[in-house]
């Protein structure tokens, strides 16, 4: 007889109790959504079909299956994997762009007979794994700035594959990840700063160009930077370097802003004045913060909201299921998702402190940055304080291949929580 | 090692990160649904509940026995939201509509361009679209977002032109009327407002009062409430019932068919108008929706007038009609008596330098008073005329209700004329006017002026001693003035009434005898300088005891006598037989 704990994946208890509840969540969201509007509402026809339910519960059961087995895999052979599964995920992406079929004006699915996956999915186990394996080598040895940029190439292919698609949101997804995975592995300050004030520069000029009409904030910028370069003493062609990229990143805008495409504009726009287009782009970040205000502290009712159950909410089963869970559970429940997801986090950078092996503490962390990155930018974008681009809830929205490899990334997590003190 | 070392730190760093981002995040929540609670709940009610205008079913307008004579009927517009065109090109779904119902392309959308900048956010692309259309759109409803279905009531008159010139019309309030109207009655673009005749008059009673429904809806606009909640109910227009006799109406009508004129008969002594027919008419029925540019500039430029009301909104001369007038100041001021006998008629009088002719070239030759208002001698009310004061004759016809509007509803109501010296004064200049015109104005010529309800209202009111109130159209008006005291003796009353009976029996107004009971009347027969005279009838019957007063002119017809008193004669036959007091006998219908 085969032991009931076969069915168990083995790691921390409470990562696994999280993960559990998110999941429920999720199923118990998904089958709100999919129902017809209880009270005295005529019958309708529910736009999100019952199918959705169902096939997110199949999910749910290959989900589980996979933690259970990522859950008990030697960690060496994961190491060995990583640069296999990274190049398989990066063909699957060259494929989509290739053969993926177009739908709505971006590529993003490839189908497999019945199934419908989405590789830019797979890739973030993919450059997590290749990632941690990559830095995990350089651990005190070798040029940190090698490390440093070799990593950002390896995060960025991927990023430029899946912005190809186009898909904005997951593309950040790689960098998010990059960036808190180089953090744990130890930037250079300088390099840090340069980034940090290079970015500060593309806000800048963005703000000077599309906002202000004027050049001048800018350039005022640059100056302070020029001033701020003086003042510091740094070595002229290291100062010459990072006025380089600052210049870089600020000239870089309005050519990264040229070849975006209308909607990605408009929506950027529409983020700096939401009042600019209230029934197109605007629409539905003002729709999803009336959802989730309106649930107040204990919610409409669990399968009475009306954001909900008459359509005002878009994609209320993929991006904006976190406004369902605000409307109906209130406060109390998309709180306590957000509390889970944050223990969740928390259990991720436990276990990154206290492994030993540097490739299995920059795995967790590169998980911890992935789940902190998609469910702070997600509830964000639908609480309105970021502009609206696609990105799921992992674990929670509707889509097989994110909840596959967010669970896979779980897995990952409960499999390094059993490692603590291995060699 | 260093990597290892520096993690409890980095370690910390990251945790404190994600938990001021996840603060954050939490934070905003607590804004949002705790603090902004009530106002995010507030749109989310306002997101699916719609406000709904429900407009009361207009009043009926029945005749006096309750007959419908104007009624709603539902009338099914497709609408679309007017975005659905935006820059002058219509979107897929608007080019798909404009393919299937075959409709052309610019002049539609310069119609629903029109409709837009009246201000109107949704705007009508079929009006009293047909079965077909209205299946085509209910078919590929989800295909076609914001088209709809719009049904609402448009008035109908079901007898078409026969009272046009009574009930008036509605049609869709104008800016004027929205400028004027009273901010409670609520008036909407798009409502329908009473824009004439007892139509407007009544407005206020036929209209009612729209309703206020609130209703629950989904995303795409569908109503999806079970239940609808009324904030305000609907208050039905009130039916109002004319005066008028849908039948006698039809009567005068047909006598009228093909000339222009106007016939009113006035029941005694209530003053209720039971038939009024102004000929020409037109169809109301074509102004209670757009009316085509085709439609209107035919109507509009008729030499015709179809839409000119000549039951209150035309003024003729009197002439002999005013002779029952120039009788009765004379008599009253005691220039003449009833048995007085003037220099004879030669067919004309000299006056200074003028030859007023009498209308019979061969003259009269002697006639006493009842003779000469029997056959009209315009020499004889010369010679009375002259021996009156210009406002002794003025007073008289004033006494009648001449010269001023009487009716109060219709606007549109011209009073008429009854000039006195101070008139003369004015127009002319003092003293730049001498005692002839009392020559015109003793016969009714001259610039007298009257409309055929006044002389309806004249004679009954002669008929019946001043009994008559104004003329009301509809039942239960209060008249716009009483009975009126007559300054005549009753002895002076009586034999007009019995000279007016002789010009029927065996005088000018002969025809009018067909009514088949004894009729009082005058004829009258008006100079038209801009052509053919005008022919005038007016009488009352049964003579003996009035029930009914008629009045009758005919535009350019000749001889009152020969073509309006047979109008009367025929009409009152018709009334008589429906109020059983004579039995239609065969030969008399059969009579030219």
């Amino acid at each position: 007889m085969m032991r009931l704990g076969a069915l168990i994946p083995r790691g921390d208890r409470r990562l696994l109790v999280c993960y559990v509840l998110l999941v429920l969540f999720s199923l118990a969201l998904l089958w709100s959504v999919t129902e017809p509007l209880r009270g005295s509402y005529s019958l309708m026809r529910v736009d999100v079909p019952k199918v959705v339910f169902w096939r997110q519960l199949l999910w749910a059961i290959v989900s589980w299956l996979a933690v259970n087995v990522v859950s008990r895999i030697p960690i060496r052979h994961l190491e060995n994997l990583s640069w296999l599964a990274y190049l398989a995920t990066l063909v699957l992406l060259v494929a989509v762009l290739a053969i993926g079929p177009e739908v709505a004006g971006s590529r993003r699915w490839l189908a497999v007979g019945a199934l419908r996956l989405q590789p830019s999915e797979f890739a973030k186990v993919g450059v997590v794994l290749l990632l941690a394996t990559w830095l995990a080598r350089r651990v005190d040895s070798g040029s940190r700035i090698m490390a440093t940029l070799g990593s950002l190439v390896l995060a960025i292919v991927p990023a430029v594959l899946v912005l190809r698609e186009p898909d904005l949101g997951t593309s950040l997804v790689f960098l998010a990840v990059w960036l808190g995975m180089i953090f744990w592995y130890g930037i250079s300050g300088l390099l840090l700063m340069t980034a940090l004030s290079s970015a500060a520069s593309a806000v800048i000029m963005f703000y000077s160009e599309r906002v202000a009409a004027q050049a001048w904030p800018w350039a005022v910028y640059i100056v302070l930077i020029i001033g701020v370069l003086f003042l510091v003493r740094l070595s002229m062609s290291v100062s010459v370097l990072v006025l380089f990229s600052n210049i870089a990143a600020g000239l870089g805008i309005p050519l990264l802003w040229a070849r975006m495409k209308p909607y990605q504009q408009e929506r950027i726009l529409t983020f700096f004045d939401p009042t600019r287009d209230e029934m197109g782009t605007g629409y539905q970040a003002i729709q999803s913060k009336v959802a989730i205000g309106s649930g107040g502290l204990f919610g409409t009712h669990y399968l009475e909201g009306t954001q909900k159950g008459l359509a005002f909410l878009p994609e209320r089963h993929t991006d904006f299921i976190f406004s369902v869970a605000g409307e109906e559970l209130g406060l109390l429940g998309a709180g306590t998702m957000l509390v889970l997801f944050l223990l969740l986090v928390g259990r991720a950078v436990d276990v990154a402190t206290t492994v030993r092996r540097p490739f299995a503490s920059l795995l967790a962390i590169g998980v911890a940055a992935y789940f902190t990155f998609h469910v702070v930018v997600n509830v964000a974008i639908t609480t309105g304080l970021l502009p609206v681009t696609g990105l799921p809830l992992p674990l929670v929205s509707y889509g097989g291949s994110n909840l596959l490899v967010s669970s896979l990334m779980v897995g990952l997590l409960l499999n390094l929580s059993g490692h603590r003190y291995d060699d | 090692m260093e990597f290892k070392e520096a993690q409890p730190v980095r370690g910390r760093i990251f945790r404190s990160l994600a938990l001021l981002l996840f603060g954050i995040l939490l934070l905003n929540l607590f804004g949002l649904m705790v603090i902004r609670h009530e106002y995010y709940r507030d749109r989310a009610l306002k997101n699916r509940q719609v406000q709904f205008r429900v407009a009361a079913p207009r009043g009926r307008i029945t005749d006096r026995d309750g007959i419908p004579l104007a009624d709603n009927r539902f009338h099914s517009d497709i609408t679309i939201p007017a975005s659905t065109f935006s820059g002058g090109a219509p979107d897929s779904t608007l080019q798909r509509l404009l393919t299937w119902f075959d409709l052309p392309l610019e002049s539609t959308l310069e119609d629903l361009e029109n409709q837009r900048r009246r201000g109107k956010a949704r705007v009508t692309l079929v009006r009293g679209a047909t079965m077909g259309q209205l299946m085509a759109v209910e078919e590929r409803r989800p295909s076609l977002p914001g088209v709809r279905v719009e049904s609402r009531l448009r008035r109908r008159y079901l007898q078409g032109p026969l009272l046009a010139h009574v009930i008036g019309y509605t049609g869709e309030v104008d800016q004027d009327d929205l400028d004027t109207a009273p901010p409670d009655l609520d008036y909407r673009v798009g409502d329908s407002i009473g824009k004439q005749g007892v139509e407007s008059a009544f407005e206020l009673r036929l209209r009612g009062r729209s309703g206020m429904k609130l209703e629950e809806i989904n995303a795409s606009g569908r109503i999806v409430g079970r239940e609808s909640v009324w904030l305000r109910p609907v208050l039905p227009g009130r039916d109002v019932a004319l005066s008028l006799s849908l039948p006698l109406q039809q009567t005068m009508d047909s006598l009228l068919a093909g000339r222009r004129g106007c016939g009113v008969a006035m029941a005694i002594p209530s003053g209720e108008v039971l038939a009024a027919v102004s000929s020409p008419s037109f169809d109301p029925n074509l102004m209670t929706a757009a009316i085509s540019t085709d439609d209107w500039r035919a109507l509009s430029e008729d030499p015709a007038k179809p839409f000119f009301n000549r039951i209150v909104q035309a003024t003729y001369p009197p002439a002999s009609l005013y002779k029952a007038i120039t009788s009765l100041a004379g008599l009253h001021k005691s220039v003449v008596d009833t048995h007085s006998v003037l220099e004879p008629c030669p067919g004309g009088f000299q006056f200074g330098n003028r030859w007023f002719r009498c209308w019979r070239r061969g003259g009269h030759g002697v006639l006493d008073h009842a003779d000469a208002l029997a056959n009209s001698c315009d020499v004889f009310y010369y010679q009375l005329g002259l021996r009156l004061e210009i406002d002794e004759l003025a007073t008289a016809a004033r006494s009648f209700g001449l010269g001023r509007a009487v009716t109060g509803i219709y606007p549109e109501e011209a009073p008429g004329n009854i000039p006195t010296a101070e008139w003369y004064d004015r127009r002319f200049g003092p003293r730049k006017w001498t005692r002839g015109v009392l020559l015109n104005n003793a016969i009714g010529q001259g610039e007298v002026l009257v409309t055929p309800l006044q002389m309806a209202l004249l004679v009954a009111r002669i008929a019946s001693d001043g009994a008559v109130p104004g003329p009301t159209f509809v039942m239960g008006q209060t008249p716009h003035e009483g009975p009126v005291d007559l300054p005549f003796s009753s002895r002076h009353m009586a034999w007009i009434r019995s000279a007016l009976r002789q010009v029927v029996d065996d005088g000018t107004g002969g025809a009018a005898q067909a009514a088949g009971v004894p009729v009082a009347g005058k004829t009258g027969t008006a100079q038209n300088p801009h052509g053919e005279d005008h022919a005038w009838f007016m009488c009352y019957a049964p003579a003996e005891a009035p029930t009914v007063a008629v009045a009758v002119v005919l535009e350019n017809a000749g001889h009152g006598g020969s073509e309006a008193a047979p109008v009367a004669g025929a009409w009152l036959h018709d009334y008589f037989v429906r109020a059983g007091l004579v039995i239609p006998e065969p030969e008399l219908e059969e009579q030219p």
